[in-house]
């Protein structure tokens, strides 16, 4: 079935106006792979991608999400409008139980197997309108050289924004994704940005998002003043 | 009338082939008859192989040679796949003899756009089983069938006079050889030595003198052929379920062999579908194991069924492979059979040009079914909202095609976007199971550090009708480094040392 026009646009706007003006193009990259580092999960980035992902679904085409950390809730991304109904799960087979892996043997099963395969083949069905990937985060496990690779160019059949999540000891290593944005909590409703690697100059500054609050204003006080407690008494052992 | 004839030259050796693993399909292959070689395949004949050779001559010439006998029933049921493509461009078809179809395409020229466009587009229906075919056109039945048996050199049977024409069908078959007849080919040494060697002759001779000498067959024949005599057929049934069995060459014991065989029955399948004009919604493989002592189950089902019927042999072959990937015999096997009997005679899905939202639901659809038949069908999950108050109920992904809960909310949760600045009440990632939280006093440690309360409580009990009483207070703490996570406090009464907090969500 040959496609003359591209009807639907894959770009989306990330939402975040201080982002947009940083990012090529000021919309998340189409057809092209999107690296995003955390220390762990729940550091804000669903928050960070939600508008993105509403702006897809308002186009009327669905989203995968391969292998998420945790259940989404569907009441709070409702809240941040995104429709359950218009998103697939995967679940892949190869579930670490243990949280340290032991050394794999020679020839063991490859932990990301499934997330690839899928992936891949998603992506070159052409009928996604954005994919979110978490790839196994273990320090002892390494993907195959190549799969980075692959996806990317898989990426190219693909007319949407694709995000890779994966643990920010991958910030040292090499990635044939274009876009590569490491994100660190820095306070209750707030995320740090730092764009690693981008088409263009590159960005020595973090940037500093407001997301969309959990707290109530009197909370956030309370939060805010609580960090600077902390803040304040690790000074001072470190000084004692 | 018109009449197409559908020649399958190599019918046997092909039926023989369909039966053989995906690597020996390039072997050079040669059919036997009369312990002398009489059809040989593409490969076999660049070894040097030709018609005629006897057996030893062909061994020694290609050391890797399969020698392929006839089988009756294998090439009848070939020959059905082709009469059911057959089927889907005219209710008029026949069988000829064993390897020839006809078919009668007056009626249906117009609906087809013309016996170009048909006769292209019955190619293209034929393609998939794999043989190769020679066709014919004529205004009688074994006109076209002789014709198409003889495929005169630099000659477009299709088109041209003959076609429509009786006297220029006359005028051409009676150019033909005599052996083409029934008849011709069993009184061939007697025809040759009197002399008699094309129809024209036969024509010329004195007919009762004929009929005596070589019986009535063989006039009557000549005449149905050039339509001076009429020539009635059965027609072809098409069967409400489709059958098909096929041994294969050799015993299989892992899942790919079979693969090769289960592709022509599924080509076959999809040719039966088209001329009931529905689409196969699901079939079953069955794959027969011999009688051992160690066999539990005389045969292994493996059950297909499409979330959206459909006709795409190459998505049906995609599915059976995928499923026989996951599958694991209990036994070797040699015997496969498809079954099909549910068909959904439903509008054809979307042609367009331009991916519309149709088409889309479409393909996510397809892609959603290659990766349940891959991954397994509980890996492909949606996330499905329920009214319930307690969390690990209120959101749940469950596998696509599960039966929803009660309580499910179909309807669209409200996205309040406008409302950007009221607090989110939900953590947007929930833990499967809550996780247990150690304390210190009072307050609770995540990773040792102390998790600092910032809002709550929200009391949520209920359940009591169930099994699954909750009676919790939830609170939004926060961790060292800022990230804002969601934990409850345990009211009912638990013993000392069992933990008393629990993480349930993180708001990312």
């Amino acid at each position: 079935m040959g496609r003359l026009a591209q009807a639907p646009q894959g770009s989306v706007a990330s939402g975040y106006d201080e982002l947009d003006a940083q990012l090529p193009g000021g919309v998340w990259p189409a057809r092209a792979l999107t690296e995003l580092l955390l220390p762990r999960a729940g550091v804000g980035e669903l928050r960070l991608l939600a508008p993105a992902l509403a702006a897809v679904q308002a186009q009327g085409r669905d989203l995968l999400w391969l292998d998420p950390p945790a259940e989404p809730c569907a009441w709070a991304l409702a809240e941040l409008g995104v429709n359950v109904k218009q998103m697939v799960l995967v679940r892949s087979r190869q579930v670490l139980k243990t949280k340290a892996p032991p050394r794999p043997a020679a020839g063991a099963v490859n932990p990301a197997a499934d997330v690839l395969w899928a992936l891949e083949h998603a992506l070159k069905s052409g009928h996604l309108g954005a994919a979110l990937a978490w790839l196994p985060a273990h320090p002892g496990v390494r993907l195959p050289a190549d799969a980075l690779r692959r996806l990317q160019l898989a990426a190219q059949a693909h007319d949407g924004p694709v995000f890779l999540f994966r643990s920010d000891a991958e910030r040292t290593r090499p990635s044939p994704a274009p876009l590569r944005l490491l994100l660190n909590c820095a306070g209750p409703d707030l995320l740090q940005v730092h764009l690693l690697k981008r088409r263009g100059p590159p960005l020595q500054q973090p940037l500093w998002l407001d997301l969309p609050p959990v707290l109530s204003d009197a909370a956030l006080e309370r939060a805010w003043q609580l960090q600077g407690d902390s803040a304040s008494s690790e000074a001072t052992s470190v000084e004692a | 009338m018109r009449w197409l004839a559908v020649h399958l030259p190599l019918l046997p050796l092909e039926a023989f082939c369909a039966t053989l693993p995906l690597e020996q399909a390039a072997h050079p292959v040669a059919l036997l008859r009369d312990h002398v070689v009489a059809q040989v395949n593409t490969a076999a004949a660049e070894h040097g192989l030709r018609p005629g050779m006897k057996r030893a001559t062909a061994l020694a010439l290609a050391a890797d040679l399969l020698l392929a006998d006839s089988h009756a029933r294998r090439e009848a049921a070939a020959l059905q796949g082709v009469v059911h493509a057959a089927l889907a461009f005219t209710p008029a078809v026949t069988v000829h003899d064993a390897q020839t179809v006809l078919l009668e395409v007056e009626p249906s020229l117009r609906l087809f756009g013309g016996a170009d466009a048909l006769h292209h587009k019955l190619c293209a229906a034929l393609q998939p089983l794999g043989h190769r075919v020679s066709t014919a056109a004529a205004p009688t039945a074994r006109g076209a069938a002789l014709l198409a048996q003889w495929q005169p050199p630099r000659m477009d049977l299709l088109k041209g006079p003959h076609t429509t024409q009786l006297d220029a069908l006359q005028a051409l078959l009676l150019q033909a050889p005599v052996w083409l007849l029934g008849p011709g080919r069993e009184h061939w040494d007697a025809l040759q030595g009197m002399g008699l060697r094309t129809l024209a002759d036969l024509h010329a001779l004195p007919r009762s003198g004929l009929a005596r000498r070589f019986g009535g067959c063989l006039l009557e024949e000549l005449d149905q052929a050039l339509g001076l005599q009429p020539d009635p057929r059965t027609w072809a049934q098409l069967p409400e379920r489709f059958d098909a069995r096929m041994e294969l060459f050799a015993r299989v014991d892992r899942t790919e062999l079979i693969l090769h065989g289960a592709q022509v029955l599924l080509a076959r399948l999809v040719a039966w579908a088209q001329a009931r004009q529905a689409r196969v919604a699901a079939f079953t493989l069955r794959m027969l194991h011999e009688r051992a002592r160690d066999v539990p189950e005389p045969f292994t089902d493996l059950r297909v069924e499409l979330a959206e019927p459909s006709l795409d042999t190459a998505h049906l072959q995609m599915l059976l492979r995928e499923r026989l990937g996951r599958l694991a015999l209990l036994a070797p096997t040699m015997d496969l059979l498809l079954h099909c009997r549910h068909l959904v005679a439903a509008p054809a899905p979307n042609g367009e040009l331009f991916p519309t939202r149709a088409s889309e639901s479409e393909g996510l659809t397809r892609l959603l079914e290659r990766l349940r038949a891959r991954l397994g069908e509980d890996q492909v999950q949606r996330v499905v909202a329920v009214a319930d108050h307690r969390p690990e109920r209120a959101s749940r992904s469950l596998p696509v095609g599960a039966p929803v809960p009660e309580g499910l909310c179909d309807a669209p949760l409200q996205a309040s976007t406008l409302q950007r600045d009221l607090p989110l009440l939900r953590p947007t990632w929930l833990l499967a199971e809550p996780l247990p939280l150690a304390a210190r006093e009072w307050q609770p440690l995540m990773q040792g550090r102390p998790l600092d309360l910032l809002s709550g409580p929200e009391r949520i009990e209920t359940g009591w009708w169930d099994d699954a009483p909750v009676a919790r207070d939830y609170y939004i703490a926060q961790d060292g480094s800022g990230a804002l996570v969601w934990i409850y406090r345990h009211r009912l009464p638990v013993a000392a040392d069992q933990p008393v907090w629990f993480l349930q969500g993180l708001f990312a």
